[in-house]
């Protein structure tokens, strides 16, 4: 092959450029086998990982009662809900003097009846027709 | 070194074996990715720990991205030799002056002891003239002429248009042309 003429003596022809790419071609770096294990141990890893992610158990709904119980504000709420309701209902059996006589004033038990006549002329006026 | 039994299946297909938990998939990727991601990152970088990183770096990349790799999109080696020069050039604006340590040897039993000695002469001279390019024309040119892809990859590769490869991949070859001129008789090139 000719590899360049004498008149081209500051640079190497395309042919021998070429010829050396070949060669590099033909002689691939090899990697060693560490490297090989270290990357398939890799491999490996990320997979058992991944198989870990999609066997964790699913988080299970929440019930109905615990759902309710976190709308009202949870245990501390509840305590304060129950102590009330307990004492309205101690209140309505025993309830005590004071609640008594409020409770007259307010719904006023004793009541007074008033009979309004709306129309008074009317009863007279059928009277007269009735004759 | 183990011989792929999955080299009937495509690089693609054997990606989604992978993300479906497949240890053979691992292995026959393993076996077909690795030996070129490292032969990438050595020829650009000329250093076999700093290769040996970047090969394990992009092989760990493409084990994560598995189960998100969109069929159709890019080819398997397109995408890793990306990655690869992208680690590559990381590296070598990180450390410009990168030892050249290991010349790839030739092959037992290929080529008498004459020939293997010159051919590892060849080899030898060949990357520490590369080793002189600036970073891009050094890409373009191991990509175009040792690698042996074509402009259009080379251009999805890189991030740049076809006529820039060629632009970078002529004037690198000029470049070498001139950096080898002075070695052509140890090299075997002299004969008229």
């Amino acid at each position: 092959m000719n590899w360049g003429t004498p008149m081209d003596k500051h640079s190497l022809d395309d042919a021998a450029l070429d010829d050396l790419f070949a060669t590099a071609r033909a002689q691939a770096p090899q990697p060693s086998f560490d490297l090989m294990d270290r990357v398939l141990s890799d491999a490996l890893s990320v997979q058992e990982l991944a198989a870990a992610d999609t066997a964790e158990p699913q988080v299970k709904s929440e019930p109905f009662w615990r759902a309710a119980l976190a709308g009202l504000g949870g245990w501390p709420a509840m305590a304060g809900l129950a102590t009330a309701c307990v004492g309205g209902v101690w209140i309505g059996i025993n309830p005590p003097d004071l609640v008594s006589e409020s409770a007259t004033v307010f719904f006023a038990l004793e009541t007074d009846s008033y009979l309004v006549d709306a129309m008074p002329g009317f009863s007279a006026e059928f009277d007269l027709v009735e004759g | 070194m183990a011989l792929d039994t999955m080299s009937d299946v495509s690089d693609e297909a054997l990606l989604v074996l992978f993300a479906n938990g497949d240890q053979a998939a691992a292995r026959a990727l393993n076996l077909r990715m690795t030996p070129r991601v490292f032969a990438q990152a050595m020829r650009m970088l000329g250093n076999r720990a700093e290769a040996e990183d970047v090969a394990q770096e992009a092989m760990m990349r493409l084990w994560k991205i598995a189960s998100q790799w969109r069929q159709g999109e890019a080819k398997v080696t397109t995408w890793l030799y990306r990655v690869v020069a992208n680690l590559c050039t990381d590296r070598l604006r990180r450390k410009p002056s990168l030892a050249i340590d290991a010349i790839p040897e030739p092959e037992d039993g290929q080529a008498s002891a004459a020939e293997g000695l010159q051919d590892q002469a060849r080899n030898s001279a060949l990357y520490q003239a590369l080793a002189t390019l600036p970073e891009r024309q050094r890409q373009a040119v191991i990509l175009r002429h040792i690698e042996g892809l074509g402009n259009p990859e080379i251009a999805e590769i890189m991030d740049i248009s076809t006529e820039a490869v060629e632009s970078l991949t002529a004037r690198g070859k000029r470049a070498l042309a001139k950096a080898l001129a002075g070695r052509r008789d140890e090299l075997g090139y002299s004969d008229g």
